[in-house]
């Protein structure tokens, strides 16, 4: 166990958390904005990296790869949306059968092979694991911080906008959405849209980086991305109030997420027992919220009786 | 920002620069395999063991499991790269694309990869890839297998080509087999299943068919009990890819071991660490030999009658 391979492996750990970060802000506009539970993500994820090596494998430039991941991702938000308004299913039910039909129409997309590779010795990609360890833009961390940055900054414009207004009120309080005159089902589709678009944009990166596209490449992505989000929440949760620290939360959490995975492996516990140690590392980043309020109310009411004695 | 990721990436470098100059004699090697599963962890032991055998204590190999997901084999072969190991062994397409993704450098050995030039998409296939890669394919004898076919059910007309949708090498077997079907006389009929919920009513159409043909597909191979249960009472002889999918479900396979797959690799890596040799420059492995195998039990109650140069599966 040489602490020398542990830093040498952050680099890498770093940048798969970024990418995966952008997929996780796409899961906060659902989770903690809209107030819904959307695992259509599991499904446009790895549509997004299916279109992209696609694209890319047919000498498209991949800036357009990613162009058209994030409307093919937003095509995909639309279903569940449609499912969940106009057809009244409940929306973790609508995301479900979305991610389910997904499968056939990733399969159709990749031309009925399970497996799509990008290789990176023949074309050009923008993000590869190969350059983690360069010091040049042609690194992944430069990228992806970039990419996440104008993302942030573009989602912070939007919110701002009277409909990026409305968007949260539906979230906040639906009735009163209504009620200040918000057709909420609209609001709702177009927040899917949007969730599913940046998701998508995300597995069109995955797939640049990891060097393929996969049927299976976002089995579980809903948990890695609720994991960001709340580990985002927990570390720095107090430090940063705004809208746009909110989603840097995010993001870091998501690199929090990766540099803990990378320490388990460098520990070197048997990978079997990966999945399991997975879920205890964000069953107690889901706790401690829940203890730090029992603590306090549990102080507070020790401070209360003295103040009645 | 920009100056603290440099800051850090010099400083890794520089850390990595001073373990090159600590680190001893032996050789490291780092086994990547995609799942746990019967036929790449029989490929893995084969590996392990040819390389102990021929290097004793000279060598420390690290298995890692993604255990499925394909995002965990990016992070484990992360692991593997900032850990400077001397070769890493792929086992599995989705570990062999994230591994070349990760490195141009360390040579790289995959195994249980049906096909180099779908699974890297090189064109123009050779033999060779030219780069840090090579290894062994366990790509079965399909002209051989459909001939067997033939040989046992020469009067039948339709079969049925079952595999899962998930797994590119079946889809490749299945292309390619039907081809040497077509050409015997038989008409063809995919079957493809999503995952193991709709194993078992993907199993039930393909009965209408007269035989049944199952790929080396690791879904198919983890249910074969599944699919058993519906061949079995609708008496549909099936004619298997390995040996592992013929004990649970078949009559009757011509096969490859995937413990001598993994051994072969193995020697491949020992050429490399040991000898030096180019991996650049290796040819892809096949596999040594095939066996005709049939299963005795399942044989009989269809009243089968199987020719004498074919080993009853033990």
């Amino acid at each position: 166990m040489d602490i020398a391979k542990l830093f040498n492996a952050f680099p890498g750990a770093i940048s798969q958390g970024i990418i995966w970060g952008i997929m996780a802000i796409g899961v906060y506009i659902t989770f903690r904005i809209l107030d819904v539970s959307d695992l259509t993500v599991d499904g446009s994820m790895a549509t997004g990296g299916a279109v992209a090596a696609m694209l890319i494998t047919a000498g498209y430039n991949a800036w357009f790869a990613l162009l058209v991941a994030f409307l093919v991702g937003m095509l995909c938000g639309l279903v569940t949306g449609i499912f969940h308004t106009t057809m009244g299913i409940p929306a973790i039910l609508a995301g479900i059968l979305t991610q389910l039909a997904l499968y056939s129409i990733n399969l159709r997309i990749m031309d009925g092979k399970a497996n799509t590779a990008v290789n990176v010795n023949k074309f050009h990609v923008l993000v590869t694991s190969r350059n983690v360890r360069v010091l040049s833009f042609s690194n992944p961390i430069v990228f992806s911080v970039l990419v996440t940055a104008v993302l942030i900054l573009i989602l912070c414009f939007f919110f701002r906008t009277e409909y990026g207004c409305a968007l949260r009120a539906t979230g906040a309080n639906g009735a009163m959405a209504r009620a200040q005159g918000i057709n909420t089902n609209i609001a709702k589709v177009f927040g899917l849209m949007l969730a599913n678009g940046i998701v998508a944009f995300a597995g069109a990166l995955l797939a640049q980086y990891q060097g393929f596209a996969d049927v299976q490449m976002a089995r579980g992505a809903i948990v890695i991305g609720l994991a960001a989000v709340i580990i985002g929440e927990v570390v720095f949760g107090k430090l940063l109030h705004t809208f746009s620290g909110k989603l840097i939360c995010v993001s870091l959490g998501a690199v929090i997420y990766y540099l803990v995975m990378q320490i388990v492996l460098w520990l070197g516990l048997n990978t079997n027992d990966l999945k399991m140690l997975t879920a205890l590392v964000v069953a107690v980043f889901l706790a401690v919220p829940h203890w730090k309020s029992k603590a306090f109310s549990r102080m507070a009411a020790q401070k209360g009786v003295l103040e009645d004695a | 920002m920009k100056k603290i990721i440099s800051l850090m990436l010099s400083l890794c470098l520089i850390v990595l620069g001073s373990v090159a100059f600590a680190e001893n004699p032996t050789y490291h090697v780092g086994v990547l395999q995609l799942v746990q599963h019967v036929a790449l962890d029989a490929a893995t032991q084969g590996f392990c063991d040819a390389l102990n055998e021929k290097l004793g204590d000279q060598v420390v190999i690290d298995v890692k499991n993604a255990s499925g997901d394909s995002a965990n084999c990016t992070t484990i072969a992360n692991d593997f790269v900032a850990s400077q190991v001397d070769l890493i062994m792929a086992n599995a397409t989705p570990a062999l694309q994230a591994t070349m993704a990760a490195t141009a450098d360390i040579p790289i050995l995959g195994t249980s990869i049906t096909d180099y030039a779908t699974a890297l998409d090189i064109d123009d296939w050779q033999g060779v890839t030219g780069f840090n890669i090579s290894g062994t394919s366990d790509l079965a004898p399909l002209d051989g297998q459909a001939n067997m076919l033939h040989e046992l059910f020469p009067e039948a007309k339709t079969v049925g080509l079952l595999y899962c949708s998930a797994e590119p090498n079946s889809k490749y077997q299945v292309d390619e087999i039907s081809k040497y079907l077509t050409e015997l006389g038989y008409e063809c009929r995919p079957y493809a299943f999503a995952d193991s919920n709709d194993v078992a009513s993907v199993t039930e159409a393909a009965c209408e068919c007269d035989v049944i043909y199952i790929p080396t597909d690791n879904t198919a191979a983890s249910y074969t009990e599944t699919i058993a249960n519906v061949v079995d009472p609708a008496k549909k002889p099936v004619i298997a890819g390995e040996e592992g999918i013929c004990t649970g479900c078949g009559v009757a396979t011509l096969t490859i071991s995937y413990y001598d797959l993994g051994y072969a690799t193995g020697l491949m890596a020992y050429e490399v660490l040991a000898n030096g040799a180019d991996i650049s420059t290796m040819a892809i492995e096949y596999a040594p030999n095939f066996t005709k195998k049939y299963q005795k039990e399942r044989c009989e109650m269809l009243g089968l009658t199987i020719p004498e140069d074919y080993l009853a599966i033990e």
